[in-house]
């Protein structure tokens, strides 16, 4: 948009220290019932200041035809420049961490906002250990494994990748970021003026969109306004996270650079490592174990970590259940009391003290030669960095459709406003950037040949493209989750059988190795789109085995097929 | 009017202006009428009729006219390509840049202005003529509410006229590119709308058609599938006998401009004809001339530009490419 009709002038308007660049947009007047309310056409309208909605602003904003060509505004309601100026020591992390695939930086990079991500924030993982709570059934990979890159994921603090998008948006002024600017409404203008989406901001102004983005999370206003239903499901399971302090690896060890899983009925426990004596955990359960479990000293706490990650799944069972019991009653345990549970549990089963599967910490170090199996277990946790025990609820949500229609036409959806997933596999932030790289490049591509970026054809594209992969990939966590939620013994027999005969082409394995992305470059790339139409095949028909098939034998045969007539085909 | 429109229940009405010779393997020639026809307005009454009654569903992107949507980002990658094509032939240094920005366009036969919106985004100073004046009034009303198309202030890029080609002859204006996308299987009298296109071209003008070409595959998809069994179209709106064949676009093109000097539409701003190969040669000079395929994914939901030459390609929806030879 090259011209502009008049000034602002209104007090509100210069009390926004961060609408910058006002005489960009462009002022319409026009008989509004609201008095005093400005209404400015922009472009692009996204609403929503998280990982997803700032990666697309960085993205349109990198393209310098689209700068040119098309105002963006994106408005959040929280505070952003807390966020810009986050600058934690360097040994403390936030606890909400997310694992970005080789495929998700190497758009950040190409987009320019990766060189504002502090990379000495983050960590490579360059071995997965995971394995079955019930059967120990286990498989390992490592990024030798991976065709052309070097490393897997790269663990990153969401905060970090916020504050280096936002650092790079500074770069850009063609793009408004309106903060601390909530949308109090959106609707439709009057039909002969097309009809376009309206958003009433809390600063008397109201944004004219020619596309409104919905960049505004799970309970999306945008969604609602564009009257997309969305299905899905809570998991009866809230997600525990915190940062870890641990003792760094000895030197007869690897370095911390290995994330650790396990599969427990009550849900995966993951080990996400940052820096080489602190790491971040994720630890999926249910409601009230989540519950007494948090409101327990941190002490008991760290305990119960070392203990989910090494005892079997019997004792561990007991010792939840003994934390819901005393909370209930009012007498939490203390760390002591807890420490002498765990203690008592292993003698019973007749684990040495000595041995990695102990969850005693008093008196170890990481001086002289570690026990055996010591790496096939995560460090063991000394204590939680203040402040970072938190827990939020799980859900399976999918909109159906990511693009408005009819009346309710220019508007998208992108990130969780789309879909959100279960963090079993790490995917959701990947996903939303995802979402965001694609509606950048449709729509560049739309600005290309003179479309209307805000109509059905020019966003076509981007639904065809990212629904299904996203649903892909979605259904193969949810079918992950409920697999392993199974205490059946021929169940845990079937997956654990699978996990062990079939390491090396197993559904959990091709499902994590797509979060490496695999690929440097082609982001496109058919290859993980493929791996995780085989992971959720491989589940789907394996889950479906175990209720149909009369015999665990057939149960595994099938699967065994599928999984290998898939590669075949491949 | 675009991509698709409709069979004339009275196809006798059409030919009055027209002399056609179909000869046995089907090949039509297009001929000028002779002076003293009654005029040399290729407007046909009953289609701009049809299209009034659909002009509502013109923004409809998933309705009657969504190929017509969904093909228009093709048309304008060939325009945009087939333009820098030949601006680098006469400067290599060119970058790929805005190839319309300022130039004159007309589009004849805007329909709703999905063509015309494009071409004015792109920064084209844009014309729309329709012969339906309800298109133009859908077509004006829709590019109100785009602040892009209908800036205040300033001059915009776009503007729509209820007018035939034809009559915008008489006006001295002339305009670097002409397009008629999905028009000539429409139009009673293909040559008379023909030369009066490439009339209204300045020298070294580009013209870019599309239309339908006249084959059994041709007849199968365009009216068959998608008017009688999909019904995604309205029946009525083609008319298989107006279809035109690539290759008698290209005829036409190295007739044209016609010797004959009772047309008086013939030969006025130069002599050489626009395509110089002779007939019977399947050889378009690149710079001179272009036919590309236009194929229609039914799973991807999307149009594809066929590369040059691709076998078949030429089969069923077309668009093509003329440029007016610069004065000597």
């Amino acid at each position: 948009m090259s011209s502009f009709a008049s000034t602002p002038t209104k007090v509100t308007w210069a009390r926004l220290a961060v609408y910058r660049k006002v005489a960009g947009l462009q002022l319409v007047r026009r008989n509004s019932t609201r008095a005093s309310t400005n209404v400015v056409n922009s472009d692009i309208v996204i609403v929503g200041g998280g990982p997803a909605g700032l990666a697309l602003a960085s993205a349109l904003g990198s393209s310098s035809s689209l700068r040119k060509n098309v105002s963006v505004t994106l408005v959040e309601g929280g505070d952003l420049t807390q966020i810009k100026s986050w600058n934690p020591p360097p040994e403390s992390f936030s606890n909400r961490v997310s694992s970005l695939t080789n495929t998700s930086r190497s758009f950040l990079q190409d987009i320019g906002a990766w060189s504002y991500v502090d990379e000495t924030r983050t960590c490579q993982v360059e071995q997965l250990q995971v394995w079955d709570g019930i059967s120990d059934a286990r498989i390992e990979f490592s990024s030798n494994d991976l065709p052309s890159t070097s490393s897997m994921a790269r663990l990153t603090e969401n905060l970090n990748l916020q504050r280096g998008l936002l650092r790079h948006l500074d770069n850009i002024p063609e793009i408004q970021v309106l903060q601390k600017t909530k949308v109090t409404s959106i609707e439709n203008d009057s039909s002969d003026r097309g009809g376009w989406p309206l958003v009433h901001l809390d600063n008397e102004t109201t944004l004219r969109a020619r596309l409104l983005v919905g960049a505004d999370g799970f309970n999306s206003p945008v969604r609602q306004f564009a009257q997309i239903p969305s299905f899905g499901w809570a998991y009866d399971t809230q997600a525990i996270v915190a940062t870890l302090n641990h003792f760094p690896r000895g030197a007869y060890e690897g370095p911390n650079t290995t994330g650790y899983q396990r599969f427990l009925p009550t849900g995966p426990i993951a080990f996400l490592p940052l820096s080489p004596s602190v790491s971040s955990l994720v630890w999926s359960t249910k409601p009230p174990i989540a519950k007494a479990l948090l409101a327990s000293d941190p002490g008991v706490l760290s305990c119960m970590i070392n203990a989910a990650f090494r005892l079997p799944y019997a004792s561990l069972k007991y010792l939840q259940n003994r934390i819901v019991d005393a909370h209930a009653a009012g007498t939490p345990l203390s760390p002591d009391e807890i420490r002498e549970e765990i203690q008592w549990r292993e003698h019973a089963h007749g684990i040495d003290q000595n041995s990695a599967y102990s969850c005693r910490t008093a008196g170890i170090t990481n001086q002289g030669i570690p026990p055996a199996d010591s790496e096939m277990l995560p460090p063991l946790v000394l204590q939680l960095q203040s402040g970072t025990m938190a827990s939020f609820p799980l859900r399976f949500n999918h909109a159906e459709s990511y693009i408005g229609d009819g009346s309710k036409g220019r508007t998208v959806l992108v990130g969780d406003a789309a879909h959100t997933i279960h963090p079993l596999a790490g995917q959701g932030l990947n996903l939303g950037l995802a979402d965001a790289e694609c509606l950048a490049r449709c729509i560049q591509n739309s600005i290309l040949s003179g479309g209307d970026i805000g109509s059905y054809t020019a966003l076509l594209p981007y639904t065809q493209e990212r629904y299904l992969a996203n649903h892909t990939v979605m259904s193969a966590c949810d079918k992950l989750h409920k697999l392993y939620s199974m205490e059946d013994e021929r169940v845990v027999w079937v997956r654990s059988v699978g996990v062990e005969v079939l390491n090396e082409l197993d559904s959990i394995k091709a499902a994590m190795m797509m979060t490496a992305g695999a690929r440097q470059s082609a982001r496109n790339s058919s290859m993980s789109s493929t791996g995780w139409a085989l992971a959720g095949d491989a589940v789907a028909s394996l889950s479906s085995g175990i209720q149909t098939a009369g015999t665990i034998g057939r149960i595994v045969g099938n699967y065994v097929d599928s999984v290998v007539g898939k590669l075949a085909r491949k | 009017m675009t991509s698709i429109l409709r069979r004339t229940r009275n196809a006798s009405k059409w030919t009055s202006s027209l002399r056609f010779n179909h000869h046995s393997q089907g090949v039509r020639t297009i001929h000028s009428a002779s002076a003293s026809t009654t005029g040399t307005n290729s407007v046909n009454t009953d289609e701009i009729a049809h299209f009034s009654k659909l002009s509502s569903e013109w923004w409809d992107e998933k309705g009657e006219f969504n190929f017509l949507h969904k093909m228009n980002p093709v048309r304008i990658q060939f325009i945009r390509e087939k333009m820098l094509e030949v601006a680098q032939a006469e400067n290599p240094d060119l970058d790929s840049g805005d190839m319309l920005t300022g130039l004159d366009v007309l589009d004849v036969g805007c329909g709703g202005g999905l063509l015309s919106e494009s071409l004015a985004r792109l920064g084209a100073k844009t014309t729309g003529i329709d012969a339906s004046e309800s298109n133009i009034a859908i077509a004006s009303l829709h590019a109100a509410a785009d602040p892009k198309l209908s800036p205040e202030g300033t001059t915009p890029n776009l503007s729509y006229l209820h007018t035939s080609a034809e009559n915008l002859l008489p006006n001295p204006k002339r305009y670097d590119v002409v397009c008629s996308m999905e028009v000539l299987e429409h139009v009673d009298n293909p040559a008379t709308f023909l030369a009066t296109c490439a009339e209204l071209l300045k020298p070294g003008g580009h013209l870019f058609l599309s239309t339908i070409s006249r084959t059994p595959l041709a007849y199968a998809l365009t009216i068959f599938m998608a008017e009688d069994v999909l019904r995604q179209v309205s029946q009525g709106t083609h008319t298989y006998s107006k279809y035109i064949k690539p290759s008698e676009l290209v005829q036409f093109f190295r007739d044209y401009p016609q010797q004959d000097k009772s047309n008086p539409l013939s030969g006025s701003s130069s002599s050489r004809p626009w395509i110089s190969t002779p007939s019977g040669s399947n050889y378009l000079p690149r710079m001179e001339a272009e036919l590309r395929g236009l194929i229609y994914n039914p799973f991807q939901a999307r149009w594809h530009l066929a590369p040059k030459d691709a076998w078949g390609a030429l089969e069923c929806n077309y668009i093509f490419w003329v440029r007016k030879p610069m004065e000597s």
